[in-house]
């Protein structure tokens, strides 16, 4: 395993993330933090792929990880977790195979012989597929912190070892 | 006259109540933290609020004690624009509110604030979103030439969507334009510079527009039970991404690959 191309990998999530952290206007005191998530996050992400598993379930273990780091920095930096949250994960987005599924629209709607049709339209849809789940798994993900503590608001959320620091 | 200073009260704070549900709505809250917020201040007052929350607009009854209806009223949202740091704002405020029983006139003031606060400089925004895509292309596995490429794509195409907006074009007309000039900067590479492969060049230029607040919150209001809203923003980010590909599909004619 590379480690110096996992940090470096690691180092773009982050610098992804702050990028649309500056897009969306985040106040100044989260970008930091939302580097650090978004960097984590990738990390876990591309540690599994080499692991060789499932590029789904891997965006999933990151945008868990993003969603449960997302809840105690917005208790130190006083913002509610989907500010950290939305831009962190969005690195993640897989754009290559969001691109490839719509070439694979486009040639289908066009001219195309038969032989080549049952290609790229399995082909399409593997993409598609993977597109559609990879993104239910990124919004599942972040919000799975909220969903397991049962809470409305980040704020009643206490991880019981911090408690007295905060 | 005790009983009008009151009612002139009541219709201030549902006018307020009003303002920060549409700011959290256009600034990209989702439908359950609206709710919550809004939830959160009228406690403070102790009245009931009851609400309908739409994409384009609001609707609120609040109630008081005696469950007697005491205001009804609709509002327009304006224009959608993310602004995390609205939100934030909103959302701290509204904890001060409870916990230390602001007046309206206090919240009028502090939102105010909230609305007058600075966005990012300009050039800095350019510079990491163009940052951000080239990151994106380096992740996707391209080299140092085609990250240059993105980088200066993803810039000009901020710039162009920035400016239409401003010329008030449609919103996702906007995005198409935005796409159509990222992707015709990146497509140059791979026409120009044949050799080698530079598809992921291409497709990562346009990047910076994904719709990843509408998609976001979409799934986030559908797992809350807010359907309906969790279906249009789900629409809403359909069709951005929609625009997305029509830019890059312009710009592959126009190269002929």
């Amino acid at each position: 395993m590379d480690w110096l191309l996992l940090l470096e990998k690691g180092f773009w999530f982050g610098l992804a993330a702050v990028g649309f952290a500056i897009l969306f206007n985040v106040p100044v005191r989260t970008l930091l933090s939302v580097f650090i998530m978004g960097a984590l996050g990738g990390i876990i992400k591309n540690l599994l792929l080499q692991f060789e598993i499932n590029v789904i379930i891997a965006s999933f273990a990151g945008a868990v990880l993003i969603g449960f780091i997302s809840i105690s920095f917005a208790h130190n930096k006083h913002a509610p977790p989907p500010i950290f949250a939305i831009p962190a994960v969005i690195p993640m987005v897989p754009g290559i195979f969001a691109y490839r599924m719509m070439l694979g629209l486009i040639s289908l709607a066009g001219n195309i012989n038969q032989a080549a049709y049952s290609q790229v339209l399995s082909d399409t849809i593997h993409n598609g597929l993977k597109v559609m789940f990879i993104l239910m798994s990124l919004a599942t993900g972040v919000a799975i912190p909220m969903l397991i503590t049962r809470k409305d608001s980040a704020k009643e959320i206490r991880f019981r070892k911090v408690k007295d620091n905060f | 006259m005790p009983d009008n200073q009151q009612n002139k009260d009541i219709k201030e704070l549902g006018a307020t109540l009003l303002e920060i549900a549409m700011l959290l709505m256009v600034s990209g809250a989702s439908t359950g933290r609206i709710r919550n917020t809004i939830d959160r201040v009228s406690t403070s007052f102790s009245y009931t609020a009851n609400m309908f929350i739409s994409q384009r607009t609001i609707m609120l009854s609040m109630y008081n004690e005696e469950n007697e209806c005491i205001f009804n009223s609709l509002k327009r949202t304006s224009q959608h624009g993310i602004n995390f740091t609205t939100l934030s704002g909103i959302s701290r405020m509204s904890w001060s509110i409870l916990e230390e029983k602001w007046t309206v006139k206090k919240i009028n003031e502090e939102l105010n604030r909230l609305c007058a606060l600075p966005h990012y400089p300009r050039i800095v925004t350019l510079l990491l979103t163009g940052l951000a895509g080239a990151a994106f292309c380096r992740l996707a596995g391209g080299a140092l030439l085609d990250m240059t490429v993105v980088f200066a794509g993803t810039m000009a195409g901020l710039f162009v969507k920035q400016e239409a907006t401003k010329l008030n074009f449609n919103p996702y007309l906007c995005v198409y334009l935005a796409a159509l000039t990222s992707s015709l900067i990146a497509g140059s590479l791979v026409k120009f510079n044949p050799g080698t492969d530079h598809e992921f060049a291409f497709a990562t230029s346009v990047l910076f527009l994904i719709p990843g607040v509408p998609l976001i919150n979409a799934f986030s209001d559908m797992i809350d039970g807010n359907l309906q809203n969790g279906l249009i923003r789900g629409m809403n980010g359909f069709i951005i991404s929609f625009s997305i590909a029509l830019g890059l599909l312009t710009s592959m004619a126009t190269y002929h690959f």
